[in-house]
């Protein structure tokens, strides 16, 4: 291993917070209304060396999906990276899902009040991982405005969870509900490091030494970077 | 895997080159984690882990290095897992979820904006 660098400010922590719910409800707006970039892209490609191949069809096809997430940045000091995800709208719940999440301090999940329905999922997700999280009821030309309390029954969702308007294509709406998230987050935290005074170690703690690249994870990578590349 | 030895050119000899490294797996690299490049270390010759290295002088995360240079996501971690057994490059720390001081410091950050 290299000697490491003294300066840190050149050397940042980095976190992340997740921004997520159903099709269409304002994700990538969201991101991009925060982000100090322009938001980026990346895809993820799962091939059949990363599904498995389908042993009961005789038809020899690559099932190959791309699955894209969009992210944006935010500098907050020279030591501090917060990295804000959005979901993939049309990957329910697979794979990316797992790289967004894990190690995620919370998330926001966006409600359009005309499809409540689209978020149950989401709902359901973060909170059987323990990810904190609030609602931002984003608010479509047209829908009606409904009481917060009332989107909380509907939802079932229990008084500790922050529910409030939000717009995400303006920026200074955006970042209050970020602002919302985090505090939501200190919280959550407060309040378990009070009820258990030594915390449970994080399984994500930073693994110093360099990870092994397995057989099968290069010949992934090799065919979907051949694919890549046409 | 067939499909792998087809494949030919420096990029693959290199990204096949490297080895013997121990523990944790690639796909654990979290994608928010920040790379930078190692003090005193090189780039690489190979142009796909120069283009990674040469992004990398500024640290840059996972993520960001997967889309700015085009690559799928576990492509671009399998490499950088790789330029980081040679000792090319270095992965920065990530928060824990439950650090309290760091959640703080977003919030004063952030609010101030
Ligand atoms: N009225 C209103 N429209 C919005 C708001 N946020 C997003 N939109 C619009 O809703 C549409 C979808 O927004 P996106 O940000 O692409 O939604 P998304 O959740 O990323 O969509 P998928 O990734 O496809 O699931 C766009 O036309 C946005 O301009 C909002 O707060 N209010
Ligand atoms: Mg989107």
């Amino acid at each position: 291993m290299a000697s490491k660098s003294d300066n840190t400010a050149a050397r940042p922590v980095s976190a992340k917070v997740v921004v997520s719910g159903g099709f269409g409800v304002g994700k990538t707006t969201f991101v991009s209304a925060v982000s100090e970039i322009a938001p980026l892209r990346t895809e993820a490609k799962m091939t059949s060396a990363a599904t498995g191949v389908d042993d009961a069809t005789f038809v020899q096809q690559k099932t190959s999906t791309t699955v894209a997430m969009d992210f944006g940045k935010i500098t907050v000091d020279e030591g501090l990276v917060l990295y804000v995800f959005g979901t993939p709208g049309q990957d329910r719940f697979g794979f990316m899902w797992n790289d967004i999440t894990a190690g995620a301090l919370g998330a926001l999940i966006l409600v359009d009040t005309r499809r409540l329905d689209e978020c149950f999922n989401a709902i359901d997700f973060f909170e059987s991982r323990d990810v904190p999280f609030i609602i931002g009821l984003n608010q479509f030309d047209g829908a009606p405005e409904h009481d917060p309390e009332l989107i909380r029954e509907a939802l079932d969702l229990s008084d500790a969870v922050p529910i409030m308007r939000t717009d995400a294509r303006t920026p200074d709406t955006a970042l209050d509900t970020l602002v919302a998230l985090l505090s939501h987050i200190l919280e959550s935290l407060s309040a378990a490091a009070a009820a258990s005074p030594t915390p449970a170690p994080d399984s994500r703690e930073p693994d110093r030494e360099a990870p092994v690249v397995s057989d099968a994870q290069r010949s992934a990578a090799m065919s979907a970077l051949a694919a890549e590349r046409g | 895997m067939s499909h792998v030895e087809e494949e030919s050119g420096s990029f693959v000899r290199s990204y096949l080159l490297t080895g013997g490294r121990t523990r944790s797996d690639a796909g654990d690299i979290a994608i928010e984690a920040m790379v930078a490049v190692s003090p005193d270390s090189s780039a690489p010759r190979d142009i796909d882990l120069a283009r990674i290295y040469d992004l990398c002088a500024e640290p840059n995360s996972i993520a960001e290095i997967s889309a700015k240079c085009s690559l799928p996501l576990g492509v671009a971690r399998v490499l950088v897992a790789d330029l980081w057994g040679a000792g090319t490059l270095e992965i920065l720390e990530t928060t824990r979820s439950d650090d309290i001081a760091i959640v703080r410091r977003l919030l004063d950050g952030i609010q101030k904006r």
